[in-house]
């Protein structure tokens, strides 16, 4: 089974500014019909410009998800299509929810990034910024997708963009993959060397290695609260002052 | 792992985070210190400007992102590259000769794409330069090359710039040479208009569809 733990912390700048937490995140870890033990991840970072980023970020990843696991339990696995066709699904939610404010659907901006791993085959996929690591099987961490960022630091893609997701990445693979890392960008400047284009191994190593260590649900949870201090420590917010995700996520021995 | 370990007591987490340098926000400040504004205003603008340093060094990330340039006009003279806030020292401004404001926007723009393409050389990652233009006058020299540059690079994305005109400015050639609309300075009420501008870049995080720039409203300090 899976054991994953994960939060989205509001940044330092929208507690000064009163804004809510505008990152979300929604995960299932379940026993599919076939036995997999599949691991479903979705992140979400909404536009501090949007107005109804936070809104826009929780509605998306719930609704990814949840359509990720039934679609996974009715058709036995998730293809490339498929993932684009949630995507499209989710832009009408927000489409949706902007018609029904009278809002212009940017309102509604907000990333999506996040997976779909079973026992031998993984799907990823990525719409803006943040960025999704798994372990390479010898203890080293590697990207799988990589922020879309435009010329400046806080331009990105949304899903709220083109309902065609033109900017959405998926990247499909014939593998166990055995641990997952996802995060948002208020962590990506710390987790990520920018100039390698790699994965920076310290900030994920004594995280794994209590995680992976972790072999009952009341440790689990101690380690979850521990996680919830850390991204709003002193050492990460000196660091950003935006909002931030963190989801990790390892099988079980 | 038989080892006995009590998860309470755990150190989890790193602070070894990676190397990466800070993003930086390049901000150019267009000062006119023609002879008009002898007096209180360059006072006024002098004190502005400490000001300015003083309320970015308050904010622990925008010390390290923000970097501001000064040229003052007329004659158009670089007082100051850009420098992080730290680093950032202002010299106390005289005022000097006329107002050559097009040659001054011109070397504004100058400055900030030679500075995106030093960030660009170091791999350090970026947000829309900010180009200010304060002036209580009109231009002396030829500002129609200047206003065509600002209207290509805000077309362009390249930069966001701002006019404001210090009482005895000519809004309605700010207005031919900014493609927002220029603001007017309520009195000499630098101070104010210097914190609004530092809390506007401390905002410049916040992620943005397209490349718009985030702003407070200029309530406090301009005539709307």
């Amino acid at each position: 089974m899976w054991k994953a733990i994960g939060h989205s912390i509001e940044g330092t700048s929208h507690t000064s500014s009163g804004k809510v937490c505008e990152d979300a995140l929604a995960y299932n870890l379940f026993s599919d019909t076939a036995g997999n033990e599949v691991l479903v991840c979705c992140v979400s970072d909404g536009a501090g410009s949007a107005q109804y980023a936070a809104w826009a970020s929780v509605a998306s990843t719930t609704f990814v998800a949840s359509t990720l696991t039934s679609l996974l339990n009715t058709e036995g696995n998730i293809s490339v299509p498929a993932i684009y066709h949630v995507f499209e699904s989710a832009y009408d939610l927000l489409e949706n929810a902007a018609i029904e404010r009278e809002a212009d659907i940017s309102e509604f901006a907000c990333t999506m990034l996040g997976c779909v791993v079973s026992d031998s085959e993984a799907i990823f996929f990525q719409l803006g910024d943040g960025a999704i690591a798994r372990d390479d099987g010898s203890g080293n961490f590697v990207p799988v997708t990589w922020p879309q960022n435009g010329e400046y630091h806080n331009v990105t893609s949304f899903i709220t963009d083109d309902r065609s997701m033109g900017n959405l990445v998926v990247v499909s693979l014939e593998e166990r993959v055995a641990e997952v890392a996802i995060f948002t960008d208020g962590l990506q400047m710390l987790a990520l060397n920018m100039e390698q284009r790699s994965v920076h191994q310290p900030f994920f190593a004594p995280l794994f290695r209590y995680l992976r260590l972790a072999d009952d649900e009341t440790k689990l949870q101690v380690l979850s609260g521990k996680l919830k201090e850390y991204l709003d420590s002193k050492a990460i917010n000196n660091r950003t002052d935006d909002d931030k995700t963190l989801f990790l996520a390892t099988r079980g021995a | 792992m038989d080892e006995y370990i009590s998860f309470e007591q755990i150190p989890f987490g790193s602070d070894d985070f990676a190397d990466n340098p800070e993003p930086r926000c390049p901000c150019v400040l267009l000062l006119d210190t023609s002879a008009s504004m002898g007096g209180s205003p360059i006072r006024q603008l002098n004190e502005g400007i400490r000001t300015f340093k003083q309320e970015l060094e308050q904010d622990p990330l925008a010390t390290k992102r923000v970097e501001v340039a000064v040229v003052t006009f007329g004659p158009v003279s670089v007082m100051s590259e850009f420098h992080t806030v730290p680093n950032f020292h202002p010299q106390t401004l005289d005022t000097t000769g006329d107002t050559p404001m097009g040659a001054a926007i011109a070397e504004g723009i100058d400055m900030v794409t030679r500075r995106k393409k030093e960030y660009k050389e170091h791999g350090v990652a970026y947000y829309k330069p900010w180009i200010i233009l304060i002036t209580d006058g009109a231009p002396t020299d030829d500002w129609s090359q200047a206003a065509k540059l600002v209207r290509q690079g805000e077309e362009n994305k390249s930069f966001a710039f701002f006019a404001i005109g210090v009482e005895g400015a000519d809004m309605d050639i700010l207005s031919k040479i900014s493609t927002r609309s220029p603001l007017k300075l309520k009195g000499l009420m630098f101070r104010e208009f210097f914190m609004w501008l530092s809390a506007s870049m401390k905002m410049v995080s916040a992620k943005t569809p397209g490349s718009a720039i985030n702003l407070l409203p200029p309530s406090g300090w301009s005539e709307l």
